[in-house]
């Protein structure tokens, strides 16, 4: 059975007051098993990130449907399918959109904030998700006093300090120089050993040749 | 870290706003607060000054009259069974239930003279109560002290050739009662001659009271007792005028307390004036009300567009958080604690400037010295208002950041 199934998902925006639609995707269907490191790739406008969105369980598909662990993620209510992007997914977006007056440790930890745990329990899981991309060290220091590559990380760290079973990235590496995208790379690479699932948009070719797999999607459309 | 420290750090990152919001909300309650508490003051003040302005009870002996009607010829009434007024009644008018709602009785004693020629209705009072009660005369020369001393109304002393029209008398004049005292009055006649005869006895004068168009105009007012023997009628009144403070009094009640203690009276209310004076405090009220109103409105507007702009600022951040498993009550509850905070502080300090505010600004608008006191009630219903249009101003923008779209949002930037 495979973890990730998305079935002929179609998705048309419509603009706002107007007659006109954009068809984004068309038809898209694609199965990831749980485990695998798979990349998707395609130029711009594909639609790559769009499928991300709705794989991410925050775009509703115009047609089709997106299955994550067996639940089917647009069947679920608004603040369900929150709680279900809380328990099952670690976003890393490509601007890292880390909040600039938290500090490391207190960015790792956002996604716990809901959480009735104690606030032992959070620092420490979120100090566990720092050491394992190599931020211990630099847990009280403010986004801005971060290198590039330090900030990809940290984006990383919040997305994993959950332990989801699924992490999403949409190109993480596209704002960051060859060295420390390499580095961020390494974190992906690295957690995925342990187990994790995860699904990334790129356009670097060096990146999708250390994934599983690649899908390609061009015009909405996946690439045979 | 909960989600009130992810409001609190926002707080502090956005200092600036925070503080012209807090600012913004202390202003329209701080307003609002020196608005209602000058009105307070200003009330207790009006109403007092108008309970001690004038009497608004009068008791007059108990008779029945007859109206006469004959041959298609109205006569005048006839009056039967009249009982008298004694002295003792006017301090048996202190011994009611409310007679700590009372601020003055007024005995008179009314009767006809010869005075050089002229019939003159002479009154007998107790010019310490009277004086209290009349606080719009106006007195040319000092107030009546000896035990004949004489007040004469201003068109029976230009009759009786008391004064002379000019316009350099100021120097004479004593105005009575703190509130009308005013050295820029001019008296338009000085006295020039202080004794007068009545009952062909020299009495002498002590001043005039300057034209006020009423009744006393054609009086000469004396002492009760002076006049009581000069009348002939030792121990009687002819009325009782009491003033009673009714701002907030069931004036009925004291009426029928009146009457119950002095059942051979006829006590009656003045009701235009009671209902003047109610209508004025109201009035004043209702404006300050209105005022208030109009600058928390304003002050909501305020809050409503900044935190629009604020919620229009922070899409991306919203949209990361509701990205990462935020559901939209987590996202109201983060920034209803942000207004609230705010609200919070803004109410306190608003509460705290309008009390100060009032304190400065009430010597300008009041003429008594109005103590102030801490009144709890207020600074709760201060903050409580400072939270209520906090919340109420936020609650759409804050609705519509939690409903944003998380993907678009992101996209955002």
């Amino acid at each position: 059975m495979p973890f990730i199934t998305i079935e002929k998902v179609t998705k048309v925006y419509q603009a706002n007051g107007e007659s006109a639609s954009v068809r984004v995707l068309t038809d898209v269907s694609a199965e990831i098993a749980e485990g695998e490191f798979v990349c998707l790739m395609g130029p711009s406008g594909s639609g790559k990130s769009t499928l991300l969105t709705i794989v991410g369980a925050m775009n509703r598909p115009s047609e089709g449907r997106v299955l994550v662990d067996e639940i089917d993620v647009y069947a679920l209510g608004d603040e369900r399918r929150a709680d279900f992007r809380r328990e099952y997914l670690g976003f890393v977006f490509q601007q890292h959109h880390l909040m600039p007056y938290l500090n490391a440790i207190e960015n790792a930890m956002l996604p716990l904030a809901t959480s009735s745990e104690s606030s032992k329990w959070k620092r420490e899981r979120a100090m566990a998700s720092l050491e394992k991309v190599g931020l211990a060290d630099k847990a009280s220091r403010l986004p801005n006093q971060l290198s590039g590559g330090e900030q990809g990380r940290l984006a990383i760290a919040r997305a994993i300090v959950n332990e989801p079973p699924l992490i999403l990235a949409d190109e993480p590496t596209g704002s960051l120089d060859t060295k420390t995208g390499r580095e961020v790379m390494e974190v992906f690479l690295s957690l995925n050993a342990l187990g994790q699932t995860v699904f990334m948009v790129t356009h670097n070719s060096e990146n999708s040749a250390l994934a599983n797999r690649i899908i390609n999607i061009v015009d909405g459309r996946i690439a045979e | 870290m909960r989600i009130s420290t992810i409001a609190f750090a926002n707080l502090k990152r956005r200092k600036g706003k925070a503080v012209f919001l807090t600012i913004g909300i202390a202003i329209g309650i701080g307003t609002a607060v020196a608005l209602l508490s000058l009105s307070t003051s200003i009330k207790e003040e009006i109403g007092s000054q108008l309970d001690r302005f004038g009497a608004n009870i009068v008791v007059v002996p108990q008779s029945n009259s007859l109206s006469l009607d004959y041959g298609g010829l109205s006569v005048s009434s006839v009056s039967f069974d009249v009982k008298q007024l004694k002295n003792e009644d006017a301090k048996n008018v202190l011994d009611i239930e409310f007679r700590n709602r009372i601020s003055n009785v007024s005995p008179k004693l009314l009767g006809a003279v010869g005075v050089e020629g002229r019939e003159v209705l002479l009154a007998g009072v107790d010019f310490e109560s009277e004086l209290t009660l009349k606080r719009w005369w106006h007195i040319a020369g000092r107030k009546p002290e000896g035990d004949q001393e004489l007040l004469v109304g201003y068109e029976v002393a230009r009759a009786l050739s008391l004064i002379e029209p000019t316009s350099a008398a100021a120097e004479q004049h004593v105005s009575h009662g703190g509130s009308h005292q005013s050295g820029e009055d001019q008296f338009q006649f000085k006295i020039v001659r202080d004794r007068v005869k009545i009952a062909d006895r020299e009495h002498p004068v002590a001043g005039v009271i300057s034209q006020t168009g009423g009744p006393e105009d054609q009086m000469i007012f004396g002492p009760l007792a002076h006049v009581q023997a000069l009348l002939n009628k030792p121990g009687q009144l002819s009325l009782i005028e009491v003033s009673a403070l009714c701002k907030d009094c069931p004036i009925e009640d004291i009426v029928a307390q009146i009457s119950q203690r002095l059942p051979h009276a006829k006590v009656s209310a003045i009701q235009q004036s009671v209902r003047a004076r109610s209508e004025t405090v109201e009035r004043l009220t209702r404006f300050s009300a209105v005022v208030a109103a109009v600058v928390l409105a304003i002050g909501g507007l305020m809050i409503f567009t900044t935190m629009m702009g604020s919620v229009i600022e922070r899409t991306k951040e919203i949209g990361v958080l509701r990205a990462i498993g935020f559901r939209r009550a987590h996202i109201i509850k983060g920034l209803m604690i942000e207004v609230a905070t705010i609200s919070l502080l803004g109410g306190l300090l608003g509460w705290a400037t309008g009390l100060l505010a009032s304190w400065v600004a009430l010597p300008y608008f009041a003429e008594t010295r109005v103590v102030f006191e801490f009144q709890p009630m207020l600074a709760i219903v201060a903050v409580l208002a400072g939270l209520i249009i906090g919340t109420l101003s936020s609650f759409y923008p804050i609705v519509r950041a939690s409903r944003l779209d998380p993907s678009e949002a992101v996209r955002y930037v």
